[in-house]
């Protein structure tokens, strides 16, 4: 190979190194600190410069510094290298400085292989089906550059190996489908996984501060998917019932620490009943969610298990262990009566307020009490405040001063749920009635295509629970006194005062709303099918097929049978294109067809280790009369064979002897 | 320790092959049943990212990671049946080796034919610490690469073993073919030191034991040999350019010689042999006629390039069974 040569498959191998790893690193560009991709950036530009402008490259005492560096400031950013994003990180690093020293083959296949390992990572922190596509194509992209970096002399050409490349990919789908169906899945993990604590993720955030926030700025993320089996409820009915809020320190409702005992059991279920599937994205948080109030629940997983906490919350247990997707199925009533008894202490506990917050409101609620002192209608009552008032239901409040509720009720006006709900549950204490908060979200939206409620952030909401000793906890939801619609056909589908976003806008074109919801199945598909298999869906499946109860041996003895199979067919079916290609040499041939003859004759067929010179020979002295025809056959045969042959004469001149030996007419000569 | 092992293991591998195979006659296509395979380096570095991959799936749940670690499991297992498959269809012969003397290295021609409809990729061919290639066969194209194998003694040297390989697809495996085919390549005995003076038979029949010299014109100069009269020697020449140099006469062909076997008898066999192969090395040089007396074999006089092989492969073979 020239100098020349050698030189630009160099720099071809660079720049598809280079390619490969800043693509492998780009979903991960979002998680990482800022400095670790602009450390491969900066170590990528210096090898070229190095390469184009003949750079020095960085000295041995400097590398070790960058090395050091760069590891000191992974464990000071995350003050361990233990966890995902963490080793992530410390995988660029390591790509960027291996880069600036890539020279051999060896170190472009290393880089290769991190590759494929950073696309991996990746992965594990979910996606949706674009990045998977991405992913994909990525690694079809990873395996051409595999191909390119792993030959010896000049690159392949590209648009034929990425054709390879591609097949290759298609050939291995079927394995890794069967794999990945019947390859025994875990129920839990090998070794601890470091958590990652709610990193800013949208949802409920477990407490409520009325008065602080003046835009609630809805995403249209999805919170969570719902599958009903038989009856949906009507949407006025679907109060999602999430996290309960008891405590109040005059400005933030939060949870209870701890629990007041168990006091589920006496719970009264009445109405009708509901069945669904809950598919969450849990998001290191406890609680989940269900339609109030329900009365069964199981999760698919055995190693976490649901419980009702003493405010009626469901929430995961163990508590922690909770990341990522949870599928769990509810029954739930529609109407129920939950008659605890309160100790003293409960009611105090239920009933408890800043002393001198909010007077006017506290002058309000008197004047109510003495009017009629009777608990039955003082609720009604209360409500009537704001359904008298023009008060009005808005996602971009004022903002609220010290006496939140007092701001509310007689200056604002203006607020959405959180508002009404803390105002209501402040004024029922007050009255010296045990109130609180509940948190959750209210409708949803029916996907029509898939037949599943998609439940949004936008849906969230929050209500009232007020305990009277004979009926026991009420839901009240004074949102419902000022905006009816709210409650009857769900956030989305009200226009309260809802600030005309460019997505809703679009929202409101038909055909791009059959679009969406075409979408959110295939996003359902992806998070319930394909990155939600698991254990239990394995086992359905393999139900389905026929395996009761199969165990992991007896799983991993199916795995293994089934990759033998699928790579027999795969051998029996590469080799069958490979022997339609097979040209045979038609010198070969010729010659073979002449030995045909010879045998038939009585010549002993050509020995192994036998020259076909020492066989002629052999073939003379049998057959002394045609020593002459096979000599000159043989001799054509050689000169078809090893001698340059352009036109193919000499194969051509071979045949017509071979023809014509023993066949009583002479060759036509050439 | 370690590498010694896996000679003795790839040694027994291969011995294993040649009785499985037996003898290959002189052009051998590839087939499935005769090509092996067994990954690199890299291959097992592979293997061993998509086992982590596995682990890490398997801890974190990850049915995206799964599906990945079982695509990059599916995808290196048909890599190996390409691998396997760019073998298929070369045709392998033996396209001669040119006759060396004993020390030099022996260079054998390997002709491969691509019979295949498709390019064939990175072959390559290797004996022991010798190797050629990796070249690209496209479909009906031919190329010949070349092993070289040391030399000690004269004699044939065979090929025994070699291997035709291709790591094409990737680099992650590696698939390989041994041929044992009857290559051979014929080894001069080396040449003895420049200096000794032709000894000439006694019986040397039609010679021309000394030339009639001085009557001729001169010519020119050439190198000088041993063997030349110091009265022919170009000395002014030589203090000039302190290269000795020989005069030559128009129409004095130099003296034809007989080099005999048993004018050496004061050294042994092969010393002989290697005298006997320097003189007529430079009986040749000079453009004398010359022939050769062995114990079993006589080979008259002659020139030319056909008759110093004659003669030097009798002097390869001498004593040798054939």
């Amino acid at each position: 190979m020239s100098a020349l040569t050698r030189n630009t498959t160099g720099m071809s191998r660079l720049i598809w190194t280079a390619g490969i790893c800043i693509g492998a690193s780009l979903p991960h560009w979002t998680t990482l600190p800022i400095w670790a991709p602009a450390l491969l950036l900066l170590c990528i530009g210096w090898r070229f410069a190095a390469r184009i402008a003949r750079l020095p490259l960085p000295g041995r005492k400097l590398m070790w510094l960058v090395t050091f560096g760069a590891f000191g400031a992974v464990f000071f950013e995350f003050r361990t290298i233990n966890g995902l994003v963490p080793g992530t990180a410390l995988l660029v690093v390591m790509v960027s400085l291996k880069f600036l020293e890539a020279r051999s083959q060896r170190d472009h296949m290393l880089l290769t292989v991190i590759a494929y390992f950073l696309v991996f990572a990746s992965l594990l922190a979910g996606g949706g089906p674009l990045k998977g596509l991405y992913l994909f194509v990525f690694v079809w992209i990873t395996t051409l550059g595999l191909l390119q970096v792993g030959r010896h002399g000049s690159l392949l050409p590209n648009v034929p190996t990425a054709r390879l490349a591609g097949r290759m990919l298609v050939q291995s789908l079927p394995l890794m489908i069967v794999l990945f169906l019947l390859f025994p899945r875990l129920p839990g993990p090998l070794w601890a996984i470091p958590g990652a604590p709610g990193s800013g993720s949208t949802g409920l955030s477990g407490e409520m501060s009325p008065g602080d926030i003046t835009d609630l700025g809805l995403s249209d993320e999805i919170a969570f998917r719902v599958e009903f089996m038989g009856q949906t409820p009507a949407a006025s009915e679907l109060y999602w019932r999430g996290p309960v809020l008891p405590l109040f320190d005059g400005r933030t409702w939060t949870r209870l620490r701890g629990s007041r005992g168990t006091v589920s059991d006496t719970i009264e279920y009445l109405g009708q009943t509901s069945e669904y599937r809950v598919m969450l994205e849990t998001e290191g948080r406890n609680w989940v969610f269900a339609i109030d109030m329900p009365q069964t629940w199981t999760t698919g997983d055995r190693r976490q298990s649901i419980r009702m906490n003493s405010e009626y919350q469901l929430n995961v247990f163990p508590p922690g262990a909770n990341q990522g997707r949870l599928t769990y199925t509810v029954t739930s009533h529609s109407r129920y009566r939950a008659a605890e008894t309160l100790t003293d202490s409960e009611i105090e506990l239920f009933t408890r307020l800043p002393s001198s917050s909010n007077p006017r409101t506290r002058e309000l609620v008197e004047r109510i009490v003495e009017d009629d002192p009777d608990v039955r209608t003082l609720v009604e009552r209360a409500l009537g405040v704001f359904r008298q008032s023009d008060f009005f239901y808005t996602l971009t409040p004022p903002p609220l001063g010290v006496h939140t509720a007092d701001d509310f009720i007689f200056e604002t006006k203006e607020g959405f749920c959180e508002h009404y709900a803390s105002a209501f549950a402040i004024m029922m204490r007050m009255a010296g009635l045990p109130a609180r908060v509940v948190t959750g979200y209210q409708g949803g939206e029916l996907n029509s295509i898939g037949d599943y409620y998609v439940i949004r952030q936008s849906d969230a909401h929050a209500w009232t629970e007020v305990w009277t000793p004979e009926d026991g906890w009420l839901r009240v939801d004074p949102v419902s006194a000022v905006a009816p619609e709210r409650i009857a056909l769900g956030s989305s589908r009200s226009s309260i005062a809802r600030p005309a976003t460019v997505a809703t806008r679009l929202g409101r074109l038909p055909w791009l709303r059959q679009a969406a919801l075409a979408w959110d199945v295939v996003n359902t598909f992806w998070d319930d099918r394909i990155v939600g298999y698991g254990p239990r869906l394995q086992r359905l499946l393999l139900e389905r097929l026929g395996f009761e109860r199969p165990d992991w041996r007896e799983l991993l003895a199916l795995t293994v049978i089934s990759t033998a199979v699928l790579m027999v067919a795969l051998t029996i079916y590469l080799g069958l294109k490979v022997r339609e290609t097979i040209v045979p040499d038609p010198a070969a041939r010729s010659f073979a067809s002449f030995m045909r003859k010879l045998g038939k004759l009585e010549v002993e067929p050509m020995q192994p280790g036998e020259s076909p010179t020492a066989y002629a020979r052999r073939a003379a002295e049998r057959l002394p009369d045609d020593a002459e025809s096979i000599r000159s056959i043989t001799a054509t045969y050689l000169a078809a064979r090893y001698e340059p042959d352009p036109g193919g004469s000499a194969s051509s001149r071979l045949r017509d002897l071979v023809r014509s030996f023993r066949s009583g007419y002479a060759p036509a000569s050439t | 320790m370690l590498s010694a092992q896996s000679a003795r293991l790839r040694s027994l591998a291969a011995d294993w092959a040649r009785r499985r195979q037996g003898e290959d006659s002189h052009a051998v296509a590839l087939q499935r049943r005769r090509v092996y395979i067994l990954p690199t380096r890299y291959g097992l570095i592979f293997a061993l990212t998509v086992f982590a991959m596995l682990l890490g799936s398997l801890n974190y749940g990850a049915s995206l990671g799964f599906g990945l670690t079982f695509l990059l499991c599916g995808l290196g297992l048909v890599l190996m049946q390409h691998c396997h498959n760019n073998l298929l269809g070369v045709t392998i012969s033996f396209a001669g080796a040119d006759p060396v003397f004993a020390g030099a290295e022996a260079r054998f021609r390997i002709a491969l034919q691509n019979g295949a409809a498709e390019t064939r990729w990175d072959l390559a061919i290797d004996c022991g610490a010798s190797g050629d290639g990796p070249v690209d066969l496209a479909s009906g194209a031919a190329t010949t690469l070349q092993v070289n194998l040391p030399t000690r003694t004269r004699g044939w040297v065979h090929l025994t073993r070699f291997s035709v390989s291709s790591r094409h697809p990737g680099n992650l495996f590696r698939a390989w073919s041994w041929i044992h085919m009857d290559a051979r390549c014929l080894v001069y005995p080396e040449p003895a030191p420049p200096g000794r003076p032709y000894a000439f038979s006694s019986d040397a029949g039609g010679m021309r034991s000394a030339p009639q010299q001085e009557e001729d014109d001169f010519v020119g100069l050439r190198d000088a040999s041993p063997a030349d009269p110091p009265r022919r020697l170009a000395w002014k020449a030589y203090a000039r350019s302190d290269q000795l140099m020989t005069k030559e006469f128009a129409g004095s062909a130099a003296p034809a010689c007989l080099f005999d076997w048993r004018e050496l008898a004061e050294l042994d066999d092969d010393a002989k042999l290697s005298q006997l192969t320097r003189w007529c090395l430079d009986a040749a040089h000079e453009g004398r006629s010359f022939g050769l007396v062995l114990p079993d074999r006589k080979i008259p006089l002659g020139t030319g390039e056909r008759h110093l092989h004659d003669c030097l492969q009798a002097l390869a073979l001498h004593g040798l069974a054939e």
